[in-house]
């Protein structure tokens, strides 16, 4: 493989990885640094797509028509009561579905090789209110992940059994610990001192053992929002 | 036509999800996505309006195909698809107003996203000023989940074209960040 090919491979999905391309790396230090940057800016790059982009036209001199004022209100009005509905009649297991939704968009999560540095921890973490006892090198993946209106930490774990993705949750909360499988996954969510946790492991497992030492080793920093 | 199909997912939500509907799982489903499509809907349109638009007539079109969707695991990268061929087919039939990005104004500020100097706010900028035939293949891939074979198959395009649209989107996203872009690869645009 030469350096235009793995350039080419790594530009277009940073996160991938094949024998060639791991074998070119290992011999050329240029193309390493590359993907390291390559992945670092994915990390901006999935960080600013996952909210939306926020636009609108600039405001012209001209008034807004009078009905269109009362129309806006009125679907404003209709809204609100549409996603309260949603929300008060959403079913119970919607957390874990969108749990699963949320991991399933980010296949590569589970094909980190390397361990995170302290550093990468650190900004997953960040506006999560939560510390970890967890050591790095446990840590083959960390992300902050907008999800249901929150950043909230995204990390994969390494376990005895393979890689678990480990989502802390704080401002969901569950009164009962919760299993689920879907798409190819399991699952459980626990309530945690803040919040839930919740542990997703690719086929079936025990994530109890993952789960409880998640309970144990994420403290819940006070005056978070 | 949309307000008077008895059957939409999206004309009464409340009333959809009485327990005597048998559809008011499928319908939960869609709705559960909707956030995630009208992300994935407004970065591709770039406009919130016709983000919107584009999603209510994509919930349209799968519900009325919603025998179509075998297994429920699936409908998100399902309603993706179906999101994608609308805004494709919205701007090839409609020809619609193309936003101008330098009249475009960011709003909802939050720290980092929306203030000018913020961490991402150059890079989202970038993102948004990509032209549309780099911008639809890394969103497809990074919001989607998409692989570059699904891309493919998606853009009628061959898996090396994808690659190198996927390559020099994020080349020119490099710049932005104030790293050094990587040579350019020859064009390869060939259907698959």
């Amino acid at each position: 493989m030469t350096c235009d090919e793995a350039r080419l491979l790594i530009g277009a999905d940073p996160g991938a990885s094949t024998p060639a391309l791991e074998e070119h790396l290992a011999t050329c230090a240029a193309c390493a640094r590359f993907r390291d940057e390559m992945r670092s800016l994915d990390t901006d790059i999935r960080r600013a797509l996952e909210r939306p982009p926020d636009v609108a036209r600039p405001r012209s001199g001209r008034q807004p028509l009078p009905w269109r004022q009362w129309a806006l209100a009125a679907s404003v009005v209709l809204a609100t009561f549409a996603v309260l509905a949603v929300w008060l009649l959403r079913p119970s297991d919607t957390l874990a579905r969108e749990v699963v939704a949320h991991v399933q968009a980010e296949p590569q999560s589970w094909l980190a090789t390397q361990h995170v540095s302290a550093q990468g921890i650190t900004q997953a973490l960040r506006g999560a209110g939560v510390a970890l006892d967890l050591t790095s090198d446990q840590i083959m993946y960390a992300q902050s992940c907008w999800f249901r209106g929150h950043y909230v930490p995204h990390l994969v774990v390494q376990t005895a059994r393979g890689p678990a993705t480990v989502l802390i949750l704080r401002h969901e909360q569950v009164r009962a610990r919760r299993t689920f499988q879907e798409a190819g996954m399991t699952g459980v969510i626990v309530p945690a001192e803040q919040g839930s946790i919740a542990v997703l492991a690719r086929g079936a497992g025990d994530l109890d053992g993952l789960a409880g030492q998640m309970q144990h080793d994420v403290h819940w920093l006070p005056d978070a929002h | 036509m949309r307000n008077s199909e008895p059957e939409s997912p999206v004309s009464s939500i409340s009333g959809r999800l009485s327990a005597a509907d048998a559809d008011a799982p499928i319908t939960r489903l869609f709705e559960s996505m909707r956030p995630d499509l009208l992300r994935f809907a407004h970065w591709l349109a770039r406009d919130r309006a016709i983000a919107e638009d584009i999603v209510q007539e994509a919930l349209l079109r799968a519900w009325r195909s919603r025998d179509a969707l075998k297994d429920p695991s699936a409908a998100r990268p399902w309603l993706l698809t179906i999101v994608r061929r609308e805004h494709a087919r919205l701007y090839e039939r409609k020809r619609l107003e193309l936003v101008s990005l330098d009249e475009v104004v960011e709003t909802h500020a939050s720290p980092g996203y929306a203030e000018p100097g913020g961490e991402l706010f150059e890079l989202r900028h970038a993102i948004m000023r990509l032209p549309i035939e780099y911008r639809e293949p890394l969103v497809l891939q990074v919001l989607g989940g998409f692989s570059t074979e699904e891309i493919a198959r998606e853009l009628a395009l061959s898996a090396t074209a994808v690659l190198t649209r996927l390559f020099r989107a994020r080349n020119k996203l490099r710049v932005i960040c104030g790293l050094t872009p990587a040579a350019d690869v020859p064009a390869r645009e060939s259907p698959p």
